[in-house]
């Protein structure tokens, strides 16, 4: 009986464990090699709310401003593909922002609108955006 | 049951089992097949404050977003036009109505949503 079992036990074990390591939140650690911008917010100022309210309201590089497409809390989009941004991470928008101004994400409306944009004016756009009241969550509580 | 009556009955039941397919939902709408597939999202996107490794920023929030931009975002995720290692073999795996399927449903969702 046990010279069956352990090898079973073994496979078992193995399949098993090969299952857990494809855990997506480890993938981070495998990123391919970036050169140049990095997408990374991290570098950027700490964002100031009120700072970034002027921001979403003043038309930029783009002609437009964040809220003329997005609503003044990021809320109201003018068309049904721009994302809802009230209530989201600093940091997700931050990233998004900064992926579209050095070029790692391309898309015809919001790489003109982030051009021009300053790291202070991300991270202070990002802080008020992030700040408005959300329609969005996570999936925590499926 | 005799073979043959049994190997009739696969023959109909197992074209009948495949032209079940959901169709793509409503705007708006979800459906068992969009909660479904979205169970393996939870892994980074219902782990509340979960960040990526690097770069090192929040897994957004995805409940609730408008569908269309989600359509858009795993679309091009799949074609490998929008990168992120993760998002990208996430993407590759879903079909069209997949995709239609997961949108619909995480659009569906609501701030501090209880199942």
């Amino acid at each position: 009986m046990t010279t069956l079992r352990l090898p079973a036990v073994l496979a078992l074990t193995l399949a098993l464990a090969a299952c857990s390591g494809g855990e997506a939140p480890a993938e981070g650690h495998a990123a391919p090699e970036r050169t140049g911008p990095t997408e990374s917010s991290a570098g950027l100022p700490k964002g100031v709310i009120a700072d970034g309210e002027k921001v979403a309201t003043t038309a930029g590089s783009g002609g437009q401003a964040c809220a003329d497409c997005h609503g003044k809390d990021g809320n109201t989009p003018l068309d049904p593909s721009y994302p809802l941004l009230g209530g989201q991470y600093a940091d997700y928008i931050e990233h998004a922002l900064v992926a579209y101004r050095d070029g790692q994400r391309e898309h015809a409306l919001m790489s003109p609108q982030a051009k021009g944009l300053t790291d202070k004016q991300i991270a202070d756009v990002a802080a008020y955006f992030a700040s408005q009241p959300t329609k969005l969550t996570d999936l925590s509580h499926m | 049951m005799r073979p043959t009556m049994i190997a009739a009955c696969l023959a109909l039941a197992l074209p009948l089992a495949a032209t079940a397919q959901t169709a793509p939902p409503a705007e708006g709408k979800s459906n068992d097949k969009g909660a479904e597939l979205t169970y393996t999202c939870q892994g980074c996107h219902g782990v509340t404050g979960y960040k990526n490794a690097y770069p090192n920023y929040h897994v957004p929030r995805i409940g609730g977003q408008s569908q269309q931009y989600l359509v858009n975002a795993l679309t091009e995720y799949k074609k490998g036009t929008r990168k992120h290692p993760t998002m990208q073999a996430q993407a590759t795996s879903f079909s069209d109505a997949d995709i239609a399927a997961i949108a619909a449903y995480l659009s569906s969702l609501k701030p501090n949503h209880k199942k």
